[in-house]
């Protein structure tokens, strides 16, 4: 680009140094603001590699009336004649695990003291939300199937 | 001796020596100021400096505490990489290694460990004092935000290496920690997936955690602490109550600059110096006094640093367990006083309160604008500031101490002495 005297200021000048200007500074800022944007986007993962969130169980006839802990996938199987609900017992405050209350209706966080009602819902303590319910399905082979990032609401049993 | 000294100037005029040393042992005032002037590593200071900058009771030594205190873990942290794989199933056996198989490794550890919790809290000890002495005022608001800026590096970079051993005190420690930042409003539970690479803590997080450590934040502080420490050279030396207000404008405008003495030497463009206002019996040469000063601060850190590291091991508990949650569950102390409000309210003590005192921190320098107390201690004129200032600090201790070694089982109250019981 040819470079204008210093102190030419005719309009046609003044006009050409502001779109020069304008150019200029576009190409500066969408360098900048799309390198940023694909900087963040490359940081979120496409692809996980944490273990999968559907987990195939035993039959459901293994679970007794009643609730049982599943230790490793820190979820609740809770059956009623043949009706079966799952619940995380993942505390919604800080992740800590929650454990069912001796007297068997509810349940306590040992972290922080946050206290749920055998809904899930929170009675006290500094939890903000419910227990989340898993999702439960049966497989072909007729075992219990928990996804453990699929919500459901405390109302939906799977019957066998 | 006598030889020693004939031989140093030897070296120092020979065709090699004159190649690195420019000036040699400065024995002359000039040359002590053009020594300062012209070596890489000494140019960050002013050649000659006020005598009340030099007074311990001045800064109480804490930013260059601090500044020692990150050196000393850069040089301990790049030692630990040479074993260290950020890997979930290599992890925590490295550590095993540094304190069984390596060695010196056990110290190095403990150096760094002690060093981070340290720096932790000289940092927050130097922001405590340049409040106290007003220090943040016209026209070192900007030099306030990069210190704001350094302060939540310094616990982020804390934060990032708590995950590193991979015991069970890291892996829950974080977890905690990270849903902590999950309450953000509208972006908390983006921030989180996007630090642990994932819903939960795991391999994607350990090295994310272990890039920002080891790069990417030490990288950051290193570049800040400069623009920090140039800053306060450039601000005209530290606070003094005899300077006079002076605004960030008038700094670069080159006006109202008392030309009363050369500042050549110093290489500065704009004529305005650490020296305005003051007269030159007030200032010494930086070599030595200064440098002096420093030296003996430094071996000072790093004496109690290595006291530490061969008195006290590092905690490493069992190797991290995701399914089982140590009662209670607690994230790094430093957030513990967050930890115990968010035991009463995620929203408030999450999000509100953090949020609010960052906010506080960044915007002080622009809401008090009153020009008084600049360099004393505690000034009556600053009286209001003084005690707002002083009922934070002390509430946020207060709760530290609270969370950290009040809090047992099931976050109930308990006594430090108490014998713990785990309940697993
Ligand atoms: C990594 C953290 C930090 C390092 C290495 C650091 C280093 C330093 C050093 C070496 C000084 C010279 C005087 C002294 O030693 O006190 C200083 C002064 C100063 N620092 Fe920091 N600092 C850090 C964090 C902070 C924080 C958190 C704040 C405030 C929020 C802050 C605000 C200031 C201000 C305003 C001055 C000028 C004080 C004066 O003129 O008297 N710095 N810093
Ligand atoms: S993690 Fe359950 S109450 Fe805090």
């Amino acid at each position: 680009m040819a470079i204008s005297k210093e102190g030419d200021s005719s309009p046609a000048v003044q006009r050409r140094r502001f779109l020069a200007l304008l150019t200029g500074w576009a190409a500066v800022a969408w360098t900048s603001v799309s390198s940023a944007v694909a900087a963040v986007r490359f940081l979120i993962p496409n692809v996980l590699y944490e273990p999968s969130s559907r987990i195939r169980l035993g039959k459901p006839d293994q679970f007794p009336e009643g609730a049982t802990f599943l230790e490793e996938l820190r979820v609740f199987i809770l059956r009623k004649g043949n009706s079966y609900r799952a619940l995380s017992a993942i505390c919604t405050h800080l992740g800590c695990t929650v454990n069912r209350v001796a007297s068997g209706e509810g349940y306590f966080c040992p972290c922080h003291g946050s206290r749920f009602d055998a809904n899930g819902a929170v009675t006290s303590g500094p939890a903000p939300r419910p227990l989340y319910w898993r999702v439960l399905a049966l497989t072909k082979d007729g075992r219990l199937l928990v996804d453990l990032n699929e919500q459901t609401e405390p109302d939906k049993y799977l019957v066998v | 001796m006598n030889n020693l000294f004939e031989l140093w100037k030897r070296i120092e005029r020979s065709s090699i020596g004159a190649s690195v040393f420019r000036v040699g042992f400065p024995r002359s005032g000039l040359d002590r100021a053009r020594a300062m002037v012209s070596s890489f590593f000494l140019h960050i200071h002013p050649a000659r400096v006020n005598r009340r900058s030099l007074a311990p009771t001045t800064t109480l030594g804490l930013g260059l505490a601090s500044l020692y205190l990150f050196i000393i873990l850069t040089a301990t942290g790049v030692l630990l990489m040479f074993y260290y794989v950020p890997a979930t199933e290599h992890a925590y056996d490295n550590m095993k290694d540094l304190e069984f198989a390596v060695t010196a490794g056990q110290v190095l550890r403990n150096m760094h460990r002690w060093a981070a919790h340290l720096m932790v809290i000289s940092v927050f000890l130097h922001m405590c004092r340049v409040f106290y002495t007003a220090a943040y005022k016209a026209p070192r608001e900007m030099n306030w935000l990069v210190g704001v800026v350094l302060m939540l590096l310094t616990l982020f970079l804390s934060f990032t290496g708590y995950l590193l051993p991979w015991d069970q005190l890291a892996f829950w420690a974080v977890t905690v920690g990270a849903n902590i930042a999950g309450y953000a409003p509208v972006i908390g539970e983006q921030v989180r997936f996007v630090l642990l690479g994932g819903n939960t803590v795991g391999q994607s997080a350990l090295i994310r955690f272990y890039t920002l450590h080891v790069m990417l934040l030490p990288l950051a502080v290193a570049m800040l602490a400069g623009l920090h420490i140039w800053r306060v050279r450039k601000d005209g030396g530290l606070a003094r109550p005899d300077e006079g207000p002076r605004s960030a404008v008038e700094e670069f405008s080159g006006e109202d600059v008392p030309q009363t003495k050369t500042y050549g030497l110093m290489e500065l463009a704009h004529g305005t110096t650490t020296a305005v206002g003051a007269k030159p019996e007030d200032e010494v040469s930086s070599w030595p006094h200064l440098l002096f000063r420093e030296l003996v601060l430094g071996l000072a850190v790093l004496a109690v640093i290595l006291a530490l590291a061969v008195l006290f091991d590092a905690p490493l508990e069992g190797p991290a367990n995701p399914v089982k949650p140590p009662n209670p569950a607690k994230a790094p102390w430093y957030f513990l006083g967050l930890q115990e409000l968010v035991a009463h309210s995620a929203l408030w003590g999450g999000v509100i309160i953090p949020g609010g005192l960052v906010a506080a921190l960044l915007l002080l320098p622009y809401l008090d604008r009153s020009p008084g107390g600049v360099g004393v201690w505690f000034s009556k004129e600053r009286r209001t500031a003084t005690t707002i200032f002083t009922v934070i600090v002390v509430t946020l201790v207060v709760l530290t101490v609270i969370g950290s070694v009040f809090r047992g089982p099931n976050w109930a109250w308990q006594l430090p002495w108490a014998v713990t019981q785990s309940v697993h």
